[in-house]
């Protein structure tokens, strides 16, 4: 029997993947700052000295794109949306440094600014801290302003800066909580350029009338794949008729 | 796994269903005195990785990423947006507003401490001040039947002219409730909020000082829902589920044509 059957299942395989990774994405069309999943067919071929007739298909996520969201004005202190290529440094789950473009920020009531997913946000020196019931509000250079209630006239005190990053140059990737780490690895250093606007928060970067195209033609695709199944399956019926000796 | 598609795409469904009773909850309160808008928090779900980055591809080569497979999303929770409602002047003297922070404090049945920024106080027929619901503010002022008027400062002080009298008598003090998280209060229903692990006790004060806000006696705040964002926010909700829902007939169909094909 010939082989084209699996490299043909394979294609079915890859796409109900592809279908899958784009449903993620259009789950999270809403989910602030979130960044779509790019995904990457690959033909899987071994290598050596015989003829590539068959080319294995396997699709993966290749990593995210990152593609500024669209940024809207909330007048909410605590919003911020990231400029450019910059990144908010937030402690993981693990305890480790990751990065986010996730700006719905909100002070946690131990005075730890914490953001939507609920991880701290890291400032010169660990985790930001402000005296609880303070008023808080974020510069563009990404420094924590604080305001004690009880003295309104006071001008506002300097306390600490949130930790921004660029990533240009250097290789980041999802980790399996969603958020952004280096790749093999480490960390990112300060970068004194990086720039937020206050008040506002940046979109999913997720476009709904991508995502409409993206699926119909996953589907497609898969259906024409489910067509080449049934296709090797007739060859071989038809082989197996020649072979048959009527009797 | 050729069913996952479909329960990524119901997570997104489901999501924008919560979303969508947040949005109508804030419609349907657009009228409610001093009730405070709530905002959807959507959060990715954990990632699947169906391969762990570094596995062996073939004997001389590794894989360079994992293939991290989203599972899809869920609102994780709502934030309410604290800002100050418009103050809307009523006329009743003894409907009050908070410019500010804070929250009046009422004695709820059973005991426990309510908190209120909706202002809209009436005399028992004990002469208490109350809530509509005939719960009792808190610290409690009683106003005598003799009282002809009734004045209540920015900073609380409660006074009333009582018949045969030439001064004004002080009848008690209004103190206000600020909580150093405010967004950790839990709500409960009739306007009320109720104290949490996470908003913190109450830090209770007089009006105008320490960043509390001052009141305002014959006004009410109005609620800070606004219905063109609201209504914008519930276009946007519909087309992303109208987009989900095509995203599970997709799958489905898929999944149709390769049970006829095959």
């Amino acid at each position: 029997m010939d082989r084209l059957i699996y490299t043909a299942v394979s294609g079915m395989n890859a796409s109900m993947t592809r279908e899958r990774v784009i449903a993620s994405n259009m789950a999270n069309a809403q989910t602030i700052g979130f960044r779509k999943e790019i995904i990457q067919a690959t033909p899987m071929t071994l290598e050596g000295p015989q003829l590539e007739a068959r080319a294995m298909t396997s699709t993966e996520v290749r990593g995210a794109s990152m593609k500024e969201g669209s940024v809207t004005s909330t007048g909410n202190p605590l919003d911020v949306a990231l400029d450019g290529d910059a990144m908010l440094a937030v402690q993981a789950y693990d305890g480790g440094e990751a990065y986010t473009r996730r700006g719905d920020l909100s002070v946690s009531v131990t005075g730890v600014i914490e953001n939507g997913e609920g991880l701290p946000v890291l400032g010169d020196n660990g985790p930001v801290t402000v005296p609880p019931g303070s008023i808080v509000t974020i510069a563009p250079d990404g420094g924590v302003l604080v305001k004690d209630p009880a003295t309104p006239q006071d001008p506002p005190v300097r306390l600490d800066r949130l930790k921004l990053v660029s990533t240009t140059g250097s290789q980041i990737e999802k980790d399996l909580a969603g958020q952004f780490r280096v790749r093999g690895g480490g960390v990112l250093p300060v970068d004194e350029n990086a720039r937020l606007t206050p008040e506002a928060l940046e979109q999913s970067n997720v476009n709904a009338s991508e995502v409409l195209v993206e699926m119909i033609s996953a589907q497609r695709l898969f259906d024409m794949r489910t067509k080449l199944v049934d296709t090797a399956k007739q060859l071989d019926e038809g082989s197996a008729r020649l072979m048959r000796i009527d009797s | 796994m050729p069913s996952s598609a479909l329960q990524v795409a119901r997570t997104g469904l489901e999501a924008q269903d919560q979303r969508m009773r947040v949005i109508a909850n804030n419609l349907a309160n657009v009228g409610t005195t001093a009730f405070k808008r709530d905002r959807a928090n959507f959060a990715t779900l954990a990632y699947q990785d169906a391969r762990v980055a570094g596995a062996d591809s073939s004997t001389e080569t590794t894989y360079a990423t994992g293939l991290n497979l989203g599972t899809g999303v869920a609102i994780q929770s709502t934030t309410r947006m604290e800002t100050q409602g418009s103050l809307e002047t009523t006329g009743n003297n003894l409907d009050l507003a908070l410019d500010g922070d804070g929250y009046f404090q009422v004695q709820l049945p059973g005991g426990q401490l309510g908190y209120t920024r909706a202002g809209n106080f009436t005399r028992s027929s004990e002469g208490q001040l109350v809530t509509s619901q005939g719960y009792a503010l808190q610290p409690s002022i009683t106003v005598p039947d003799n009282a002809t008027s009734i004045t209540i400062s920015t900073d609380g002080t409660v006074s009333a002219q009582i018949a045969g009298q030439s001064d004004p008598t002080q009848l008690g003090q209004i103190t206000v409730a600020s909580f150093t998280n405010p967004g950790g209060l839990q709500a409960s229903s009739d306007n009320f909020m109720l104290e949490t692990a996470a908003s913190g006790p109450a830090q209770i004060g007089v009006p105008g000082e320490n960043g509390r806000g001052q009141i305002r006696q014959g006004m009410l705040e109005a609620s800070n829902v606004n219905i063109v964002e609201e209504l914008v926010d519930m276009i946007e909700t519909q087309r992303a589920y109208e987009i989900n829902s095509k995203m599970i007939s997709a799958v489905d169909q898929m999944l149709q044509n390769a049970n006829q094909t095959l």
